[in-house]
């Protein structure tokens, strides 16, 4: 078992999707025991496929060979077009593996405790395993057909998971919302990979890299494509100006937003611009695009998630500007730090979301107006909670510090000044909004006296994944150094291999200076969040009455969802009624039932013709007599 | 495929036709004989049409399994050969003939339930079957043109009678549009047979044949047209969405699903097969046409509440591609041309089979007036999902395959309708989605409490549409080997 059969990984967990998908009602518990004995032999496949591949890494270089695996024909137009579906396995497939492996084992058993009694349950376990069949897929896919497609797959299964309480008009809505933002992405996405198809004549991701790097590419078509592709990644990853689905998606069951829209199928676009990141080395222009709207997303999403009251919208707006970070590592071309970023961010992140999802289970409300003082009775969530949201705020020595050090680092070198004081403000915001979160939920006096009398603890199988999730968002961090890598039996040490592929020579760089400046805004934003909304609330109150516009353009989106109803409701579906009317009545009424009326109007007048009376027929002939007398004496 | 298939192929038309005729003989009271007959032939037909797809070996001649028998020769303007009863299966009616099959087989069950006049209503259906058989397997323009007509002509009765809403209006639009545009194929038709000046019919000669270039400039509009407008071509559509919302539930599924698919395949046999350098001067346009329907129908669907005629403009935007396809005179945007042809029609005739299940419960095709419909009939909602997901193109189901292949040979030939097609997607999706939001989600509205789940028979037929559009979603290569093949020996050099 290596990377040569790294194709069992999709297959194990779709083949269990269509089993369970129709026989769910005939299985004990739904067949929830099954999924995760499925995930668990992906988690293991995943050992063996890194293993194999660590043993391929010699002298501190990679040697190519099997990591490049055809697997079959699919379709072929004569000599015209070949779509194969081939595997492909290097560090960036290697570490997110080991991510949607793990992160979807942990959310599973959780939601053996979350989902417990909830009608439709072998399904969700059916609609999980073909989520993480089509992730696993477009994580090992080597060509960028075969990513399109577990690309929608896992839309698909987000769109189903987002509506998974369907029967509430509003998480209808939300998973409409999801899928068709993503796709006027993926419009974007499946027009890119043409166009690339259409220069290097292959839609294999290797040999469209061969092909950029040997100047295969006019530079203007070049960044068109990629700036095509780049739509694609930031309509789901949740980027200015697409991101406006995300925080609405949180109306799936709470473990689905940790996996899907925190862990995974969120950072599938950082996926996608990390692996053609060699190409987007070509062109620059396009990578400046990433970067900005990378530190636009990053700073938008911090300050919405500053004024938010549902935790787990909190959470979402996290998500979406720490993805911004990620964007941001991209965008200066550092994969490093961003798919380094990337993996610590999803222990944390999804850890906070099932930690959310606790306090929910526990007290059945949602919004830090109805919640405090909840650590007395969620006294292990509580723990978690503060463990991922200090790997959140980046505080030495947890996860998050390592990988947002990183990518401040990267920046540094990389961009000009202001670009990294914006990026190090929106990192002293993170520290604040999370620990306004922290304050407001776990402590201070309860607001809802109700809620909190009936809160409990939730039960072991919620309590052990957050146990294991808490864990690695200790240590997930640690991987970036060789030692690590060398005590774990991997040859050339984790860091140096996974987070150095495709990478022009950016390793893992710790600089003492960056790190101590971003410590302290780390605990700065801890002390401003203390000052804020310890006890009572009342400065936060008053931050409020400073400046009401600022909030209220925060509390409203900054009016982006506003514009873009507006814009469906005036612009397209006015387009719509235009079309609609125009085909009733210009091609329906007058041209078809027109024409008809007119054949029918002009029998009837020609009708009168035929008066009956001899005198004028006689006259009609002779008439036409004469004519044609004249027309044949005119002509000799 | 051997000689001796042949005759299979010949048995196409033929059951259906001898069907008909054995139903007339029927007391129209013995329900249980009727759908013993029509049960029957139909899934005779379903299983030679699939036998005779697999069958067509790829790799072998254009034309396989090909049968002739004279039967006009050497009188007045016929030469040697002149009129000969002629079948035979090429790559680009191999997979139309599997459409016809699979829709014949669930639109047969269907029908059972009907209460009005039930073996009137078979026999005429079974006409129209057995004229669309005939159009994709005839080999000779004569009886090319007759079953052309013979698959259109039932229409007009099946919708009048037992349609629904505005059904003479519906009839009557269709049937004087289609009759008009049939003149045009007819001038045409005699146009191609004196020109060629051989004296026959036989359709393969007729490919061969050589034809003055004004000849085929002035002719290749009237096929264009005469066909495209049996295909939905803008802006000569308004038949479909009107005709769609009157017909009866099988009707619907037959005309969307299958023949409207003969208009564009009569494009193909008598324009690009014959009319070569008129279809590379015209393609442009079509091409135009093709992307301004596809816009034009996914915009206009946006606005529809009532299931057909969402359904209807839909069918208008899906053949719109289509016609990009053909328009791009290269390989892979025709191919993708003529599996959208299959895709669309299994997709449409589930849509319709499901829209036909409600109606007939509820009386109702509004989709604003229904919620929650997911709880009260989830397996009706999850049949109708994958319509839906195969209409806006998602991978794994047939529609993505067929609109991927036009997209590339569109983005091939002009990038910017490759563009404007992919967008078309997202609209589709936009569409689609909200009716789902709408009618399937949401807290179910005690006002259909008493709506039930599908019928067994329904079920089977969605089944058998399901696993079609899965089939070609998944293992599409069957499809594009035979219809590259098909297209790669039939179509002139200078197109592709």
């Amino acid at each position: 078992m290596g990377m040569e059969q790294v194709w069992l990984l999709p297959a194990i967990p779709a083949a269990l999707f269509a089993l369970l998908a129709l026989f769910n009602r005939a299985m004990p518990r739904g067949g929830d025991g099954l999924a995760i004995l499925g995930m668990l032999a992906v988690v293991v496949l995943a050992l063996f496929v890194t293993l194999d591949f660590q043993s391929s890494f010699v002298d501190g270089k990679f040697a190519p060979g099997s990591e490049h695996v055809y697997a079959f024909e699919w379709a072929k137009v004569g000599d015209s077009l070949l779509i194969e579906f081939s595997t492909y396995v290097d560090g960036i497939t290697v570490l997110m593996l080991a991510v949607v492996s793990i992160v979807t084992l942990m959310v599973m058993l959780y939601s053996v405790g979350y989902m417990d009694g909830e009608p439709r349950y072998g399904w969700y376990f059916a609609v999980l395993s073909g989520f993480a069949a089509a992730m696993l897929m477009l994580v090992t896919s080597g060509n960028l057909l075969l990513l399109y497609l577990s690309w929608e797959a896992v839309g698909l299964a987000s769109y189903l998971l987002i509506g998974f309480y369907w029967e509430r008009q509003s998480a209808a809505e939300a998973a409409k919302k999801a899928f068709i933002t993503t796709r006027i992405g993926d419009v974007g996405l499946l027009i890119g990979i043409i166009l690339l198809w259409r220069g290097a004549g292959s839609f294999d991701i290797q040999d469209i890299i061969e092909v950029a790097h040997g100047g295969g590419f006019d530079n203007l078509y070049l960044t068109v494509s990629m700036l095509f592709l780049f739509a694609g990644a930031a309509g789901k990853s949740a980027q200015f100006p697409l991101h406006v689905w995300l925080p609405d998606a949180m109306e799936g069951p709470t473990p689905v937003s940790a996996l899907i829209h925190a862990a995974t199928m969120v950072v599938a676009g950082v996926y996608l611009v990390a692996r053609m990141m060699p190409v987007f080395d070509e062109v620059l222009i396009a990578r400046d695009v990433v970067l900005y709207i990378g530190l636009t997303t990053a700073a938008m999403g911090a300050t919405m998630g500053l004024v938010t009251s549902d935790i787990k919208r909190v959470l979402a707006y996290s998500t979406v500007s720490q993805l911004g970070f990620m964007f941001v590592a991209l965008g200066v071309g550092s994969v490093t730090a961003a798919m380094f970023h990337l993996f610590t961010h999803a222990f944390f992140k999804s850890l906070l979301f099932l930690g959310s999802g606790s306090v929910i289970h526990g007290t059945g409300a949602q919004m830090v107006e109805e919640l405090g003082g909840l650590w007395r009775k969620l006294p292990a969530t509580t723990l978690f909670f503060i463990v991922g949201s200090v790997a959140l705020a980046g505080i030495v020595p947890l996860a998050g510090f390592w990988s947002k050090d990183e990518i401040l680092v990267a920046l540094q070198g990389g961009a000009p000044m202001p670009l990294f004081a914006i990026l190090a403000a929106t990192s002293l915001l993170t520290a604040i909004y999370t620990t306004r979160l922290v304050l407001l939920t776990f402590f201070g006096e309860p607001k809802d006296r109700h809620a909190y009398d009936h809160a409990h603890e939730s039960p072991p199988p919620m309590l052990l994944p957050m146990l294991i999730l808490a864990g690695l968002s200790v240590v997930a961090g640690f991987v970036a150094f060789e030692g690590v890598g060398k005590v774990l039996g991997f040859a050339g040490g984790v860091g140096n291999v996974v987070f150095t592929q495709g990478d022009k020579g950016h390793v893992f760089a710790f600089h003492p200076d960056v790190a101590i400046g971003a410590t302290a805004l780390g605990l700065a934003g801890i002390v401003i969040g203390f000052v804020y909304w310890w006890g009572r609330a009342e400065r936060a109150e008053r931050a409020r009455a400073w400046a009401p516009e600022l909030h209220d353009l925060l509390v409203q989106r900054y009016y982006m969802d506003h514009l873009y109803q507006v814009t469906i409701d005036k612009v397209i579906l006015g387009l719509a009624t235009v079309v609609a009317r125009f085909d009733r009545l210009v091609i329906n009424e007058s041209g078809v039932d027109g024409t008809a009326q007119g054949i029918g109007f002009t029998g009837f007048r020609l009708k009168f013709l035929q008066t009956g009376r001899i005198p004028s027929y006689a006259l009609a002939m002779a008439l036409g007599v004469a004519v044609l007398a004249i027309v044949a004496f005119g002509r000799t | 495929m051997t000689t001796s298939e042949g005759y299979l192929l010949l048995a196409l038309p033929l059951i259906p036709l001898g069907s008909a005729i054995l139903l007339m003989l029927i007391p129209s009271g013995e329900r249980n004989a009727i759908k013993a007959v029509t049960g029957l032939a139909s899934l005779a037909m379903f299983i030679i049409s699939v036998y005779v797809f697999f069958a067509f070996d790829y790799r072998g001649d254009q034309f396989q399994g090909v049968i002739d028998w004279p039967w006009l020769q050497n009188a007045g303007f016929l030469g040697k050969d002149g009129i000969q009863l002629k079948v035979g299966l090429d790559g680009i009616a191999a997979p139309m003939v599997l459409l016809t099959g699979i829709v014949i087989l669930s639109g047969t069950w269907v029908s059972w339930k009907i209460e009005n006049r039930l073996k009137d209503f078979f026999v005429l259906l079974f006409v129209l079957v057995a004229g669309v058989y005939g159009t994709f397997v005839a080999l000779d323009l004569f009886f090319w043109f007759l079953l052309y007509e013979t698959a259109v002509l039932p229409m007009y009765l099946l919708i009048a009678v037992w349609g629904s809403g505005r059904r003479e209006y519906g009839a009557m639009k269709l049937m004087m549009m289609l009759v008009a545009a049939s003149i045009l194929i007819f001038v045409a038709i005699f146009g191609i047979f004196t020109e060629a000046g051989l004296g026959t019919f036989d359709m393969p000669a007729l490919f061969d044949a050589e034809y003055g270039r004004n000849f085929q400039l002035v002719m290749f509009p009237l096929v264009a047209l005469g066909c495209g407008t049996l295909a939905g071509i803008f802006p000569f559509h308004p038949w479909s969405p009107d005709g769609h919302a009157a017909a009866p539930t099988a009707v619907s599924m037959l005309h969307a699903g299958v023949l409207m698919k003969l208009g564009a395949f009569g494009i193909i046999r008598l324009g690009f097969q014959m009319l070569p350098e008129g279809a590379e001067f015209w393609a442009p346009a079509l091409l135009t046409l093709g992307i301004i329907g596809a816009l034009y129908g996914a915009v206009g669907a946006l606005r529809q509440t009532d299931f057909k005629l969402m359904t209807g403009f839909s069918s208008v935007s899906h053949m719109g591609y289509v016609f990009v396809g053909l328009g791009t005179l290269n390989l892979i945007g025709m191919s993708g041309a003529v599996l959208q042809m299959f895709a669309h029609g299994v997709m449409t005739a589930l849509f319709f089979l499901l829209i036909g299940a409600l109606y007939d419960q509820s009386h109702d095709r509004e989709f604003n007036h229904y919620s929650g419909m997911a709880r009260r009939m989830p397996i009706w909602a999850v049949f109708f999902v994958i319509a839906g997901l195969a209409s806006f193109g998602l991978p794994g189901l047939s529609g993505f395959i067929a609109e991927l292949h036009i997209f590339i040979g569109a983005f091939r030939a002009y990038p910017l309708v490759g563009a404007l097609a992919v967008l078309t997607a997202a609209i589709t999706a936009t569409y689609l989605l909200r009716m789902f939001a709408q009618t399937f989600f949401g807290e179910p509205s005690p006002r259909w409490s008493s709506v039930g789940e599908i019928s067994w028979t329904e079920r089977a037929g969605a089944t058998v549409l399901a696993i079609s559009i899965f089939a070609l979603g998944l293992w599409p290569s069957p499809w594009i080997d035979r219809v590259a093949a098909g297209l790669e020996a039939g179509i002139p050099e200078v197109l592709l």
